[in-house]
């Protein structure tokens, strides 16, 4: 019971958070990105499924890379983890091994 | 006293199994390329139970530092509370994004989103930072992911080649 109250509360607040962006980016979206790219009030129709073509590439199913590249996205995102990762807990285990081996100074 | 350091020895392996789950969940997930779109979105969507179990298997920590936040809190459990909501508020915007772009799960379930390309944007804007934090999450969790990797990988897979070496040598 317990644990579903607190999935309950977990879910309640993503409900929230996703409720405040829906407004927010269809209150700013459909005045700046959105709609207003086709100033003859035309917009294009798309099927369920269907994707639009031009500016967005960058969804495109799996396969249609060159030979060996469908690792690179995988690999990229590992390298940008691991370097964010070293860059901020290296300094630190640094520091955590200096402060240990400090003498204690008597006061 | 025995009994709560059994659980949470429990909770440890089965947070450190979770965590391992959502990382490759989300490296695969990442990188819709390779993946293709089903995969991606399916697999994505799913992710939200495993990060529902990681979040009550935190709960304590959660609710205490929601408690504290303002009063007497070390300044690494201050950040990383901030860090944690933002992590969770860009993934909820991942995911929403992700739901209004939708070529695969939301025509299955045969829902019809409103056409807004700002989302694809916002998508890409949310994954990239959602990236970029989850290395932060990683590093200021570092010694517990090491701890955890020698308690429960490292140390029982050392002890399995000791004890077939033992075997070896009686026989």
């Amino acid at each position: 019971m317990k644990t579903l109250g607190r999935i309950l509360i977990i879910l309640t607040v993503f409900a929230l958070v996703m409720g405040i962006t829906y407004v927010a980016v269809n209150a700013g979206g459909t005045s700046s990105t959105g709609t207003q790219r086709f100033e003859n009030g035309e917009r294009p129709q798309f099927e369920p499924g269907q994707r639009p073509g031009g500016d967005f590439e960058g969804r495109r199913e799996g396969g249609e890379r060159d030979g060996g590249g469908w690792m690179f996205g995988l690999i990229k995102n590992v390298g940008i983890i691991a370097v964010v990762t070293v860059l901020i807990a290296l300094p630190r285990s640094i520091a955590r091994n200096k402060k240990r081996s400090m003498p204690v100074t008597a006061e | 006293m025995i009994e709560n350091q059994t659980k949470s020895k429990s909770q440890t392996k089965i947070k450190l199994v979770i965590d391992i789950i959502i990382f490759f969940v989300f490296l695969i997930a990442m990188d819709p390329r390779s993946s293709g779109i089903a995969v991606h979105e399916w697999l994505a969507t799913s992710a939200l139970a495993a990060l529902v179990v990681h979040l009550l298997l935190s709960w304590d920590w959660i609710v205490g530092i929601t408690r504290r936040f303002a009063g007497r809190v070390n300044n690494v459990s201050r950040i990383n509370y901030i860090l944690n909501w933002l992590l969770f508020t860009d993934g909820t915007i991942i995911m929403l994004s992700g739901f209004m772009i939708s070529e695969s799960l939301m025509p299955f379930l045969g829902i019809s989103m409103p056409q807004n390309f700002a989302w694809r944007s916002i998508h890409d804007m949310t994954a990239n930072l959602f990236l970029l934090l989850l290395g932060i999450h990683t590093a200021l969790h570092w010694s517990w992911i090491v701890d955890a990797f020698k308690r429960y990988v490292f140390q029982p897979v050392a002890k399995l080649f000791s004890m077939s070496r033992k075997k070896d040598m009686t026989t």
